[in-house]
């Protein structure tokens, strides 16, 4: 109960109190480009939550028997991102083997959504933050459920903010971005006012 | 093949931060001040310059899916001299205060997207120029983003006191960076806009076609297919997008996969090009047809609007 609990807490905070998108700022262009198209946006997130859930566990493995090296810190990109591609590589080879049709699906944008700043930031986040191998899991859980909520509020909105009705030079990406900074604003209020931007 | 890619293009018409919204993390949550804004700019130029000069001698045998990770395995190598330069250079507080906004600076898009559709369409000089002309374009929007939000912030640029009526606290939270961002995106382009009809420049449409074109020419390459055909096709492809998302995705979706994301316009274009020489053929000499004469009308309402064109081009 006590794991589960921890998993849950982890994954809530990295949802509403840590949002990758709305607090961090991070996969801000994925995050454009994954709320275009509804069916991006299971996809990207479904994705970017399977990415960072499992490399979050590898990476936990590396953090416990590396951290205390002084030059960990220089080369934990390296590292990470290794284990990203160690992670993406295994698993589309499992998917090319096993599910051809889900493979030529996934192809056209797997690697966009693997390979970005909200995956390898997650996993810098997770590793700052999280101190056991189940809070790594959580955080990595809820990057992926915290992208889809901010996809799907983005393109609720996608739209309106390009239709006629808004300027030409703010219609499209300006408009986006400041949208989400209003929505940022508001998911602001459940950190209250003492927490750091970074 | 005639290139028509601009060299310029990566200051002000592709620029990262302003206008095609590349990468904007690191701008928006940590250029709150001069020092740190100074901090991305160096980790960011040195990575993404070696890493794409690096990723252009991997062989373009090996499939997209799994060239990506080692164009990213590229960046993180670099990335290690990078950040024990700026360590030096800047102090270990300002990068530590960056946090995690300079790790993540090896999956920037200009590496993975832009080496697929634009770098490894030129020559080797010109691509190391363009590069750099992509990195300085970054460098002084990520410089000019910590100067005025530090300046709206805390009423100090670099540290040092300016005389201000007033400050904008929030400029230093996450949310005063999107804000920013995207308010300097919209009046980078409106005056990007107005410069241009002043100049009296082509308009959109036919950039769009001129984009796809080159894209035309550059799958044609790789893919030994008719290329009149083919750049025609992209052309009624081009005309055919309400606005240039489609052609926006091929930033992202590189080298085979593009012709995969693809087909539905294509074939939708290909019918109506198919369509129109019909009838040109029955009307007219159709070896005399001009190009345009090709593409298909707007008939759906469609057609790229002349306006639309600002914000939408990356």
């Amino acid at each position: 109960m006590e794991i589960f609990l921890n998993i849950v807490s982890a994954a809530l905070i990295s949802i509403f109190v840590q949002n990758l998108i709305f607090e961090r700022a991070l996969g801000v262009n994925v995050l454009l480009y994954a709320s275009r198209k509804k069916e991006h946006l299971f996809g990207f997130s479904g994705a970017i939550a399977y990415t960072t859930t499992v490399s979050a566990a590898i990476v936990w493995i590396f953090d416990t028997f590396l951290g205390e090296n002084e030059y960990y810190r220089i080369i934990m990109p390296l590292i990470y991102i290794l284990i990203v591609a160690v992670v993406y590589i295994g698993t589309l080879a499992l998917i090319w083997r096993f599910l051809p049709k889900a493979f030529r699906a996934l192809k056209k944008y797997v690697h966009l959504s693997v390979f970005n700043c909200s995956v390898i930031g997650a996993l810098f986040l997770a590793s700052q933050q999280g101190s056991d191998i189940f809070s790594y899991l959580g955080y990595g859980l809820g990057t992926g459920i915290g992208f889809l909520l901010a996809a799907y509020l983005l393109y609720t909105a996608a739209g309106r903010l390009n239709s006629p009705l808004v300027p030409a030079a703010f219609r499209g990406y300006p408009g986006m971005i400041v949208y989400v900074g209003i929505l940022s604003l508001a998911f602001y209020a459940f950190t209250g006012y003492s927490t750091s931007v970074i | 093949m005639e290139n028509r890619i601009d060299l310029k293009d990566g200051l002000i018409k592709q620029n990262m931060v302003f206008m095609s919204g590349m990468l904007t993390a690191p701008i928006i949550a940590c250029t709150t001040t001069l020092t740190k804004s100074l901090a991305v700019c160096f980790v960011f130029s040195v990575v993404s310059f070696f890493a794409i000069l690096l990723c252009r001698l991997i062989p373009r045998t090996i499939v997209y899916t799994l060239r990506v990770t080692l164009y990213t395995i590229a960046a993180a190598v670099f990335y290690i001299p990078a950040i024990m330069l700026a360590e030096l250079i800047f102090g270990t507080s300002v990068i530590q205060a960056a946090g995690v906004y300079l790790p993540v600076l090896i999956t920037n898009q200009l590496i993975l997207s832009k080496t697929e559709t634009r770098f490894y369409l030129e020559p080797a000089g010109k691509m190391t120029a363009d590069v750099l002309v992509f990195v300085i374009g970054f460098d002084i929007s990520c410089t000019a983003t910590g100067i005025c939000r530090e300046l709206l912030a805390f009423g100090t640029i670099g540290g040092a006191e300016v005389p201000i009526l007033f400050t904008v606290p929030a400029m230093e939270t996450t949310f005063g960076g999107f804000l920013f961002v995207g308010i300097g995106a919209g009046l980078f382009r409106a005056v990007y806009n107005y410069r241009k009809s002043r100049a009296e420049e082509p308009e959109e449409e036919d950039s769009l076609a001129e984009y796809a074109e080159d894209m035309g020419e550059f799958l044609v390459g790789k893919h030994s297919r008719a290329e009149k055909e083919k750049i025609k096709i992209y052309r009624a492809a081009a005309k055919k997008t309400k606005n240039v998302n489609e052609l926006l995705d091929m930033e992202f979706l590189s080298n085979r996969d593009v012709l995969e994301a693809f087909e539905a316009i294509i074939a939708e274009g290909q019918e109506m090009v198919g369509e129109k020489s019909a009838e040109e053929t029955e009307q007219a000499d159709p070896e005399a047809a001009p190009a345009e004469a090709e593409i298909p009308s707007a008939e759906d309402g469609t057609d790229v609007p002349k306006e639309d064109g600002n914000g939408d081009i990356s």
